[in-house]
């Protein structure tokens, strides 16, 4: 599969207070174009330190971070890399420029230079995109949390990413801010190919997602697909996670001496007592 | 708190919403001036009834502009009072021991109150129609000539914009603070003045922490979106001026003129 982002062999360490803190430690992670790859982690395991990596906002102490072929090292590259990597943070609050919907999203492009009929073209298409298209001349702070983020979300993609990463951005939001944001970023990847990679906590967003990386104390200690990471009990909870609910009950079954295989959905769970 | 109307944008179709910032920033400045030049009663006529005009075609509903007086009500009738019984000269009205009330000091007094509510009403009107990004982008153009001599015109604009963004985010954050210091017993309501001013520190602290948090997230933020990528930055409003921008520019200057030769001006038409 085609590479759009690559980190050989990284490196991260931070003093402070005369102390070198590990951020990450001989980090090797490829990640194809088109993938949904999901990155967890407790507090404290690398994964900002990781996002950061990936978008040239923080170069490697020692190894190498290749994304699209350019260096993150080189500081010429750098806001190419941005333009083709956005971010998005966990308080919607916290990166927007503007007050008005219309005027944030356009922030970027701006930024970039780009004619102001194209920009006025992205910012209708990027509305459309994550369903604000009626608001687009409100203000930002009258929408809810979901809404809040799904422009944050088209902020970015007024700067024509290929990749999206999402760095914890659902950990302020409600249950249904939570589903909204995941639900723009599932239809982003199946219908766009945007190359996608979510920073989370929440395992039951991970459960349909093509990859899971876990990070504990800086290292990647598992990287494959949902069922397969799940499986690996013991590695999930030394790295002080939990399991996606339905799998969490099909362990617990399974400790109680029933044979039910391990699953990830709540219809999976349901089909797998029904065999019993 | 959280009803401070003062600088936050109404969204309405009007003229005025329509109107080139920079215009309205001349406007309002001229307007300031015009209110500062007015000498007798009736010079504060034209400048009363351009604003009755001007917030009549805004589309602002008048419960908007009296919420944003209500913020100064308190110094109007400090400085009302002052006037009112300090003023010494002119033919006295009414006096008991040291307080005297003269005829001067009352008309003082309400030229004082018309100025504040006039500047106040006027200027809040240009922050109801124009949303702080375009109020910034107007500055920034018209300020642009001071790119010349190096002055960072575009960083200063950007930085007035985030500022009047975050005032109603952070009157939020003041609130919550709040509220959670008097879960825990702070008493914010009673005692003298300088206790309560005391009692105020518990939350400035860490409103200045949260303040910096967030700053900290938006310089983050603003750099992945390749903020000063490049100097040639573009814009996806175009600052254009169409007749109604001259119309308002020219209204603006009959009102100034109105304001300094109305008095001779009424002398003119009826003393001849």
């Amino acid at each position: 599969m085609d590479t759009i982002i690559q980190i050989k062999d990284a490196s991260v360490n931070y003093q402070s207070d005369d102390q070198i803190v590990r951020g990450v430690s001989a980090i090797n992670l490829d990640i194809h174009r088109g993938e949904f790859v999901a990155i967890l982690g407790r507090n404290g395991s690398g994964k900002s330190t990781l996002a950061k990596l990936l978008n040239a906002s923080l170069v490697p102490d020692t190894g190498e971070v290749i994304v699209d072929g350019m260096l993150t090292s080189n500081e010429d590259h750098s806001f190419n890399i941005r333009s083709k990597v956005g971010l998005v943070f966990q308080n919607p609050d916290n990166q927007m420029v503007a007050t008005i919907i219309e005027d944030d999203l356009a922030f970027g492009p701006e930024n970039l230079g780009i004619e102001r009929d194209e920009i006025r073209k992205r910012v209708d298409w990027v509305l459309s995109v994550v369903g604000m298209t009626e608001h687009r001349l409100r203000t930002t702070q009258k929408l809810s949390g979901g809404q809040k983020q799904r422009v944050a979300i088209a902020a970015v993609l007024a700067m024509s990413p290929e990749v999206l990463i999402l760095d914890e951005a659902t950990a302020m939001l409600d249950p249904r801010g939570r589903a909204e944001v995941m639900d723009t970023a599932r239809k982003l990847n199946k219908e766009k190919k945007m190359t996608v990679i979510l920073i989370t906590h929440y395992m039951d967003e991970t459960v349909d997602v093509d990859r899971i990386v876990v990070l504990n104390n800086g290292s990647i200690v598992a990287n494959d697909t949902p069922l397969n990471v799940f499986k690996e009990t013991a590695i999930i909870k030394s790295a002080g996670l939990e399991f996606p609910h339905a799998t969490e009950v099909a362990l617990k079954l399974n400790e109680a001496g029933l044979n039910v295989p391990i699953v990830l959905t709540d219809i999976e769970l349901a089909e797998a007592v029904c065999q019993l | 708190m959280r009803d401070v109307a003062f600088g936050q944008y109404y969204p309405a179709n009007s003229v005025l919403h329509k109107l080139d910032p920079r215009v309205k920033l001349i406007f309002v400045i001229l307007f300031v001036v015009g209110v500062f030049l007015t000498k007798s009663l009736l010079s504060y006529l034209p400048v009363v009834v351009f604003l009755a005009i001007a917030i009549a075609t805004s589309k602002i509903p008048f419960s908007k502009v009296l919420k944003s007086i209500k913020g100064i009500f308190f110094i109007i009738i400090f400085t009302g009072i002052m006037n009112v019984f300090f003023n010494k000269s002119g033919n006295t009205l009414w006096s008991w021991r040291f307080l005297v009330i003269t005829d001067e000091g009352l008309l003082l007094a309400s030229k004082l109150a018309l100025k504040l509510l006039l500047l106040v009403s006027g200027t809040s009107l240009l922050t109801f129609t124009t949303t702080p990004m375009s109020i910034t982008d107007g500055m920034e153009n018209l300020l642009s000539p001071l790119k010349l001599i190096k002055v960072p015109v575009h960083d200063i604009a950007i930085t007035m914009s985030i500022a009047l963004r975050f005032i109603p985010i952070l009157i939020e954050e003041i609130d919550k603070i709040i509220m959670a210091q008097k879960a825990r017993g702070a008493n914010f309501d009673t005692g003298n003045l300088i206790k309560r001013i005391k009692a105020l520190l518990p939350v400035l602290i860490p409103l200045f922490v949260s303040a910096f948090r967030r700053a900290d997230d938006l310089a983050a933020a603003m750099d992945a979106r390749c903020y000063n990528a490049t100097p040639h930055r573009t814009k996806l409003k175009e600052l254009k001026l169409h007749i109604r921008d001259f119309i308002a520019l020219f209204l603006a200057a009959l009102l100034i003129t109105f304001v300094v030769r109305i008095d001779s001006m009424i002398w003119i038409i009826f003393g001849i």
